[in-house]
């Protein structure tokens, strides 16, 4: 019995999927500049215009049983304002054309956002357009814009993101009720948008591996040879190398910043992210959300730090581009 | 076809970003002022306590939302809302009927707009107002009613549209702008659904018993003073549209109904009748009249017609018979305009051989009134020698006693005609026929009353016979041996000139009681405003004629004129379809056509490397602008110097607007790469 629903139910979804990719002419993510053309603007009564359907008839009826010409015109003329109200909705949203623009990456768990391009050509402006995404469980985000003529706007739509890696752009949906609210016009557009997803940075992480954290201070490794001058304090630094004498020259009721000794040459402090020397117990995904949070943190404080992950090697570093390329490592890690 | 202004639309916005109130707060004021509009024009009609009481929560209403107050609970409204349909019932003695209708739909509306939570509400209210617009119509639906229409509908559509903007609202000139845009793009559509939307006539169900009350016209009975009442009112009872000759004025005379029945009084139609089951016996002489009747709504159950009508009319849902007395009878009061087409003989002998027997019912008089008058007449037929004597001799009494035609006679006490006819002298043609009458049978001439309508006037402005209220008139019918039933009008023995002019030049208008006599004659003025009168009133007709009484009939007509004979209804429904498409299609092509607009940039890029193709240097797929321009420009190309530079000038300029960061592009970089375009040849 329940097979046999659910093979009823994945009958009806199947139908149901492939009669909608028909019927409103669903494409896949389109490159460039995507057109609204008039095939693909959808356009049916509101609530309030089936409503408006009763009330026309029964107006209509009122306007036969009392024989009252006045009532037939006016039913007509409010008739032609639907009317008319049909071809402005449609005309405020077809036309239009679309466009993807910038996306940041973010990290799984947080909201991706994608920056959608609307490009008004036409001589009119065109107000009340909402968007939003197709399979969003929250409508709360939906977005509404005006676009006056010839201009463009952007306007950035939100998605959960669950899943590191590349994120396409859900399918959004156009819609306008302008100006009387009577019908509503929609339309679907996939725009060519991913958003890249790092792994979720782990919370509660062990600290920062130091490279060859097993070995003594005074082995040479930990660059404590050349003194290469002082800096300010940062998290984490030992209290080996605060650098006592400058602290006590500062003044110390203008809340006198601790002063760290900068030391350069040597490999002690350098940081090293590597995937394989994580416990064998984890798993990879927790190995990766633990990177995550490394690479951050060593960012955060601005310690060198060397990454390795399966093929990827890169070279101790520091700053945006650096933090990036890991983090984009880590996002796309096995997969393709 | 362009709606928003280019120039004030969202990029304007900015400037009137600082609104006073906030938006939520306008948009409902906007909402309270369209309902008013819809509920003001029932002011003149509905009970006295409806529209203050609607006001009071319109008000209230409106104070709310102008200290953005809470709406009020519903344990609040409820007993509201209860007592207001307690006062409709208790003033009404019922629900039903069209004016409780309309109080309760008025109350409904002020009461909905304290009662407003969601969007859907907002709809309500104004859908309750197009409710409230129709019932206006029952009570006017003359020009004046249809612009204030127009005029409100545009406030509804404005505020309609008010409430679906969602970033910054235009100012509400422009928003009553494209309110009124969608009104005025929807007329052709309204035009070509009212003349060939196929007609039902109606009604459907019974109409409430006050659904058209309270209309002024000529009633079924005759008493002193009801005729002269209509005397002042410049109403227009019926229009005619003679298909040949009009006839002398001194002949125009509207039947309406014969009156027989006199209880000192009061003058009614016989209730049992001799000859009932009888049809008239009518002879004809002479040529017949034709003319079309438009007959305003009289709420009585016969028709107008000149004296003698010789065929029975056709209507469109009522039945029309002749009864005995050749009064045209319907069978079903006349609620509605309804247009006929009339055939009368002017010429004519009515029942010629009569019995005796039948002719007694119109000799009675109540016992024990108006001795004298009994006496006077039994001298006159001692005197004459037959019944034309006694009418004429009649006749004489009033044209050569100094009697007087006025709209206010002296009051009549219990003799009326005694008094009317030795002391007073004075009165209108119901006092005339009345007393005429009497005379007759007390002479013994089988005589009684006819009421109707006398003269009318012809509209220079379009043919049209008006003949108003004003024009009432009643005259007698006596019979006399093989002639039958004779028309007498002792009334033209007083005033002559009543008949032959109209009532209007006998009576001296005067205005503010009397302070200004209106003389046609004599101010140049005056008499342009009667010209001006004339053509308003041909407007009106017309009004009338089209829009008012378009019925089914007038539908087949108007088609027939276009040449389609005998449509049926989908033939109609087929008609309308086409134009329908076509005012569709007049729409959509142009959208068709107006396939995707490309980027003007583009477009020029693209007919330079056309050119250069052409010229015989296609731009290859992998080369950019920059490297199509080394390669044009490159010292061994044999393009000359100067297109040269202007090529270089051009991909050098594309380049920066295409690929360069806005700064660097200025405003007439489109123009002048069009120019660029121009000098590479």
């Amino acid at each position: 019995m329940s097979s046999k629903l659910s093979l009823y139910s994945w009958f009806e979804h199947s139908v149901r999927k492939r009669l909608s990719k028909w019927l409103y002419r669903l494409k896949g993510p389109e490159p460039g500049e995507a057109f609204l053309n008039q095939r693909r603007v959808f356009i049916v009564p509101s609530h309030p215009g089936l409503l408006f359907c009763v009330m026309l008839v029964a107006l209509f009826i009122a306007s036969i049983n009392y024989n009252l010409s006045l009532g037939f015109a006016l039913t007509f003329l409010i008739g032609g304002c639907a009317l008319i109200d049909m071809h402005l909705t449609f005309r405020n949203l077809a036309h239009l054309h679309l466009a993807a623009g910038r996306t940041a990456p973010v990290f799984a768990g947080e909201l991706a956002q994608f920056e959608l391009i609307l490009i008004n050509r036409r001589k009119y402006d065109r107000f009340a357009l909402w968007l939003d995404f197709v399979a969003d469980d929250r409508p709360d985000l939906a977005q509404a814009i005006d676009v006056a003529a010839d201009t463009r706007r952007s306007v950035v739509l939100s998605t959960p993101a669950h899943e590191r890696g590349w994120l396409q752009a859900p399918r959004v949906r156009l819609q306008t009720r302008f100006p009387l609210g009577l019908l509503r016009a929609w339309s679907y557009w996939m725009p060519d948008a991913k958003a890249l997803v790092y792994p979720q940075p782990e919370e509660d992480a062990p600290p920062l591996p130091y490279a060859g954290a097993e070995k003594s201070d005074g082995q040479g490794m930990a660059g404590h040879d050349d003194f290469a001058g002082v800096r300010a304090y940062q998290a984490g630094d030992s209290m080996k190398t605060l650098a006592w004498r400058q602290i006590a020259r500062l003044d110390a009721e203008s809340g006198a910043p601790l002063i760290s000794k900068h030391f350069e040459g040597g490999a002690a402090t350098e940081i090293a992210i590597d995937f394989s020397l994580l416990p064998a117990g984890m798993d990879t995904e927790s190995k990766l959300s633990r990177m995550t949070r490394w690479v951050l943190e060593a960012e955060a404080r601005g310690l060198a730090y060397a990454f390795r992950l399966g093929d990827t090697v890169i070279p101790a570093g520091l700053g945006p581009a650096h933090q990036d390329a890991c983090l984009q490592a880590l996002a796309l890690y096995r997969k393709t | 076809m362009k709606i928003f202004g280019r120039k004030s639309g969202v990029n304007a916005l900015g400037r009137h970003g600082a609104r006073p109130m906030s938006r939520d707060k306008a948009d409902t004021l906007l909402l309270l002022f369209s309902c008013s509009f819809a509920l003001l024009p029932h002011a003149g009609h509905l009970p006295i306590w409806i529209l203050p009481t609607c006001a009071a929560l319109l008000l209230w209403r409106g104070w709310l939302t102008f200290r953005g107050d809470r709406m009020p609970p519903r344990w609040l409204l409820l007993p509201i809302a209860l007592l207001a349909m307690a006062g409709v019932f208790i003033t009404f003695r019922t629900f039903f009927g069209r004016d409780a209708g309309v109080s309760m739909l008025t109350l409904l509306l002020a009461l909905k707009l304290l009662e407003m939570h969601a969007k859907r509400d907002l709809f309500v209210a104004l859908f309750l107002s197009y409710f409230l617009i129709l019932a206006g119509f029952f009570y006017s639906q003359s020009i004046g009613t249809a612009l204030l229409t127009i005029v409100a509908v545009i406030a509804i559509l404005t505020t309609q549209l008010s409430f679906q903007y969602t970033g910054a609202v235009p100012p509400l000139k422009q928003r009553i702008r494209l309110g009124a845009t969608i009104l005025a793009l929807a007329i052709p559509v309204t035009l070509v659904l009212f003349l060939l939307f196929p007609r039902i006539q109606g009604p459907l169900w019974g109409l409430p018993s006050d659904a058209l009350a309270g209309r002024s016209g000529m009633s079924d009975t005759m008493t002193p003073g009801n005729i002269s009442q209509l005397a002042l009112s410049d109403a227009i009872a019926f229009r005619v549209k003679f298909n040949d000759r009009v006839p002398d004025k001194a002949q125009l005379y509207w039947r309406g109904i014969v009156l027989g029945e006199y209880d000192g009084r009061t003058w009614r139609q016989l209730r049992t009748r001799t000859g009932a089951s009888r049809a008239p016996v009518i002879g004809v002489r002479g040529a017949k009249t034709q003319y079309q009747v438009t007959l305003e709504p009289h709420h009585q159950r016969w028709l107008y017609a000149l004296d003698v009508p010789s065929a029975l009319p056709t209507l469109e849902k009522n039945i029309a018979s002749f009864n005995f007395e050749l009064q045209i009878m319907t069978a079903e009061p006349i609620n509605d305009r309804i247009r006929y087409d009339a055939v009368s003989h002017l010429d004519y002998d009515l029942h010629a051989n009569e019995s005796p027997d039948a002719l007694r019912r119109w000799l009675e008089l109540p016992p024990g009134f108006n001795p004298a008058t009994l006496e006077f007449s039994a001298r006159l037929r001692a005197q004459a020698g037959n019944g034309i004597d006694i009418v004429n001799a009649s006749l004489r009494v009033f044209r050569e006693q100094n009697f007087r035609y006025t709209l206010e006679p002296p009051r009549l006490g219990r003799h009326t005609v005694d008094d009317f006819l030795f002391s007073t002298r004075a009165g209108f043609c119901e006092h005339y026929s009345s007393a005429f009458v009497v005379m007759m049978r007390a002479a013994g001439i089988p005589a009684r009353v006819v009421t109707g309508y006398q003269g009318g006037e012809i509209n220079p402005a379009d043919g049209f016979m008006a003949v108003r209220q004003s024009d009432a008139h009643a005259w007698a019918e006596v019979w006399l041996p093989n002639r039958g039933w004779t028309r007498v009008d002792p009334t033209a023995a007083v005033a002559p000139n009543r008949i032959e002019q109209s009532l209007s030049n006998v009576i001296p208008r005067a205005l503010l009681g009397g302070l200004i006599t209106l003389d046609g004659t004599e101010n140049r003025w005056i008499a342009q405003l009667a010209r001006l009168r004339q053509h308003w009133e041909a407007v009106n007709n017309g009004w009338n004629q089209w829009v008012l009484n378009y019925t089914p009939e007038r539908q087949k007509k108007f088609l027939e004129w276009f040449g389609f004979e005998d449509v049926d209804w989908s033939t109609m429904a087929l008609l309308m379809l086409a134009l329908a498409s076509i005012a569709v299609a007049a729409v959509v092509v142009p959208l068709l056509l107006q396939q995707k607009k490309r980027d003007p940039l583009v477009a020029v890029y693209d007919s330079l490397c056309n050119r250069m193709a052409r010229m015989g240097f296609p731009r290859l797929p992998h080369e950019g602008p920059r490297a199509y321009c080394d390669r044009l420009t490159a010292t061994e190309s044999p393009i000359s110097p100067e297109t040269k530079t202007a090529l270089a000038r051009f991909l050098k300029l594309y380049e920066t607007v295409r690929y360069g960061s806005a700064d660097d592009i200025s405003a007439g970089a489109l123009s002048q790469l069009k120019s660029l375009l121009a000098e590479c040849r």
